[in-house]
């Protein structure tokens, strides 16, 4: 039998692999040569979007499972959550190299992103921000780096992070709720700006609550799917128990939104018919009351698909309520804004990039201990997530299904709010026409004098006052160029003929108005 | 403070009533700055990368739109990297090549002044600069320097109020009886008058007189505290639960 040459596969899951990855570099083209203009929806009163409210804030937010399981097993020793412990770590070290990658896009200046380390503004919360990035990355890195030496076979280094691990680990939870909740902070300086039923003086402790119960939902998540896609068996019992722990931050996120609304006296604009309204409603139902109704029910907590479509549904909500406060507040103040194809490719293309990642990983590194990956395992060619899904149950795929219409129904009842919002009470006035009498009162600039020649005709005094139109001033008419307004002397220079068509005789032509040349009395000698 | 004496706070007083809508601190704006625009320009509405000053019509009356210059500048706290400094003299001003373009400047203006270079693929921020170069050489301001009418006025910021005060002093049924920019958001540079209350002339009114920065410091300030109670937390807590484990583990060892 002769051997065929090896030709990859072309599967529909490829093609859409690189039409993917085919429009996110064509929109990268599109940001770095032409600018964030051509590439964005952005514009001067809506400086940021997709990729600060999805990139950044989400991709911060779902690194969450690398701190919270991390604490659970060093700080807390719950040693039983060790197996999910370095899918997280990886998780959360991808998902932070990704937020780099999407500042890249985002920032103006983007090789400058060095600055905050020399350049200091310790008012600014953005310069917390940036800190934690640099530190949190550097310390997940860390964390992450044992995996990789292990492959390497450096036992030195291996042993030398493996005895920094504690310290690395509590360094890193405190970096992560600086972080988690500094991102809230950056809004606090947005009041008036953003909706109510999201300004809150404690954004940035619901930042950090949302990213507690996210991280464990983020947890529940990629143990399925990485189960679904390499594994042989689920810890069912360990993410029944996650469920469980999630539950607390969902509860106090809950009450203390309610406290934080009511207590600003906003609660009812929940409830009204709006775009925000709707989206804030669609925000808390999918990503924290209905989460919390779910996991009451023991049957959900320990059946594996249960646990991961309720752990969707809060990453579901955190990253709504994430795009929220990013964009959906920010509206009513500043206008529509939905994100140019060029903007959503770039952000598929780093999720994308994400998934593939996290795929190479496993297949290169021990993220999972050999013994508990499948054998066909070792030649996965897919995207994992694809993998995971595929054998997906029929009532699991209903559930999906009405998941995804009720979210479709939600989204256009917002929409439809958000039409009547915007365009519906719009009426167009005319402006009245401004009244300037008091300012012609005191309308006052200076005569200009002219040197005459030794063969002048008579001295020539420019007035303004019979040159303006008092009911339409337009002094830029005359004043560009040449008839400087800021280097503008009392005295015009010597030795230069007025009449000329650069000077007197560019209205003086007969047509505008009399002739320079010709009509000498009216000027000179005036 | 000697430094302070020496050179007091400088303040552009705009009066709407004066204002006759010609363009005057527009063109001046566009030669001081060196951009080049079609004269035409300056009735627009909005500022953009190129455009520092407009005059808009607001009901009936020609409004000036430029920085303010805020006292306690919402951009100079936000910047991560301190590209914005409100200087001595009062101007606001902008280091470009401290720029990081995080865009959090123009997020955070409560005026929404700051413009981004859109058309650029490696964009910069551009706003008014209060005529800093112009200041520092004793000049006043392109605009109040050629405002026909008295609409844009400059001078030491007490002396502005002063002169502001004593309009509406002297007229008081032709003005409203306020100056903004005395104590709003801690004040401002920019100092207006108008025959109408400040929020028809487009100004924001319900921010307060605190400034804006006060907001998030109060939480930055408690970073350093967080960071400490937390690390101490963390640590105890981990003390604790590895001792019970090796506890646990000696008493195991013990029994066997």
């Amino acid at each position: 039998m002769k051997t065929k040459l090896q030709i990859p596969e072309l599967t529909w899951w490829r093609v859409f692999l690189l039409a993917v990855l085919g429009m996110g570099l064509y929109s990268t083209y599109v940001r770095f040569v032409h600018g964030l203009g051509a590439s964005t929806a952005l514009r001067d009163s809506f400086p940021w979007g997709l990729w600060i409210g999805f990139d950044v804030l989400c991709g911060v937010a779902l690194a969450a499972g690398g701190f919270t399981v991390s604490a659970m097993v060093y700080v807390f020793h719950s040693e039983r959550f060790k197996p999910i412990i370095r899918p997280t770590i990886l998780t959360a070290f991808l998902g932070y190299l990704l937020v780099i990658v999407g500042l890249m896009f985002d920032l103006g200046q983007p090789w400058s992103i060095w600055h905050a380390i020399i350049m200091w503004n310790p008012h600014s919360v953005m310069f917390e921000v940036a800190w934690c990035v640099m530190l949190y990355t550097t310390v997940l890195a860390l964390e992450f780096s044992p995996m990789l030496f292990e492959r390497l076979g450096w036992k030195v280094a291996y042993e030398t992070v493996h005895r920094l691990t504690v310290p690395l680990v509590i360094l890193g939870v405190l970096l992560s709720m600086l972080h988690q909740s500094s991102l809230g902070s950056l809004f606090l300086i947005l009041p008036g700006k953003l909706y109510p039923l999201w300004y809150s003086p404690f954004l940035p402790i619901f930042f950090f609550i949302s990213a507690l119960g996210l991280g464990c939902a983020m947890t529940i998540f990629e143990s399925f799917l990485s189960y679904r896609a390499f594994r042989k068996k689920l810890e069912i019992d360990l993410l029944a128990d996650l469920g469980k722990i999630m539950a607390v931050p969902l509860a106090l996120y809950l009450l203390l939104k309610f406290l934080d609304l009511r207590a600003r006296g906003v609660l009812h604009l929940a409830f009204e018919p709006t775009y925000e309204g709707r989206m804030f409603l669609l925000e808390i139902m999918v990503g924290v009351v209905t989460p919390l109704i779910l996991l009451l029910f023991r049957k959900v907590r320990y059946d594996e698909f249960g646990i991961f479509v309720t752990a969707c549904m809060v990453v579901f909500g955190t990253v709504m309520n994430r795009l929220n406060v990013a964009t959906t507040g920010l509206e009513g103040y500043a206008g529509q804004y939905f994100p140019s194809w060029t903007e959503l490719s770039v952000t598929a293309m780093i999720i994308t990039a994400g998934f593939v990642l996290f795929g190479l990983a496993v297949k290169f590194l021990r993220v999972f201990p050999a013994e508990e990956l499948r054998p066909e395992a070792e030649q996965l060619p897919e995207l994992p997530v694809v993998t995971a899904l595929r054998p997906l149950t029929r009532p699991a795929l209903l559930v999906l299904v009405v998941a995804g219409v009720v979210t479709l129904a939600g989204s256009g009842l917002a929409y439809s709010a958000l039409n009547v919002h915007l365009f519906g009470t719009k009426a167009a006035t005319q402006p009245a026409k401004p009244d300037i009498t008091r300012g012609v009162a005191n309308f006052d600039v200076p005569d200009v004098e002219f040197v005459s020649s030794k063969d002048s005709p008579g001295k020539v005094t420019f007035r303004h006052g019979s040159h303006v139109d008092l009911e339409k001033p337009a002094c830029a008419e005359c004043h560009t160029g040449r008839f400087s307004m800021l280097n503008a002397s009392k005295q015009v220079r010597t030795g230069v003929d007025m009449h000329d068509a650069q000077h007197c005789g560019a209205c003086h032509d007969g047509k505008k108005s009399f002739n320079a040349k010709e009509d000498c009395a009216s000027c000179h000698g005036n | 403070m000697s430094v302070q004496r020496s050179q007091p706070r400088k303040a552009v007083l705009l009066d709407t009533t004066r204002c006759v809508g010609c363009g005057a601190c527009y063109q001046a704006c566009q030669e001081q700055n060196e951009q080049v625009h079609p004269s035409s320009d300056y009735l627009k509405e909005d500022l953009d990368a190129r455009t520092f000053t407009v005059v808009n019509n607001r009901g009936g009356r020609y409004v000036r739109r430029m920085c303010m210059h805020c006292e306690v500048p919402t951009c100079v706290s936000v910047c991560p990297v301190a590209a914005l400094e409100k200087t001595a003299l009062g101007p606001v001003v902008y280091h470009r090549e401290k720029c990081i373009g995080c865009r959090y400047c123009m997020q955070a203006c409560p005026f929404g002044v700051p413009r981004y270079e859109w058309t650029s693929a490696f964009p910069y921020v551009r706003k008014c600069t209060m005529c800093a170069p112009r200041l520092a050489k004793g000049l006043a301001t392109a605009c109040a320097t050629v405002c026909p009418s008295g609409a844009t006025a400059f001078g030491d910021r007490d002396e502005m109020i002063r002169e502001a005060q004593k309009r509406i002093k002297a007229e008081p049924e032709r003005y409203f009886n306020h100056v903004y920019g005395i104590k709003e958001i801690g004040g401002t540079s920019v100092l207006v008058i108008s025959d109408v209350s400040p929020d028809r002339l487009g100004l924001p009114t319900k921010l307060g007189q605190e400034p804006l920065p006060e907001l998030t410091w109060n939480v930055l300030e408690k970073i350093p505290t967080a960071v400490a109670c937390g690390g101490v937390l963390l640590s105890g807590i981990w003390w604790i639960t590895n001792r019970r484990e090796e506890v646990a583990k000696a008493e195991g060892k013990k029994k066997h």
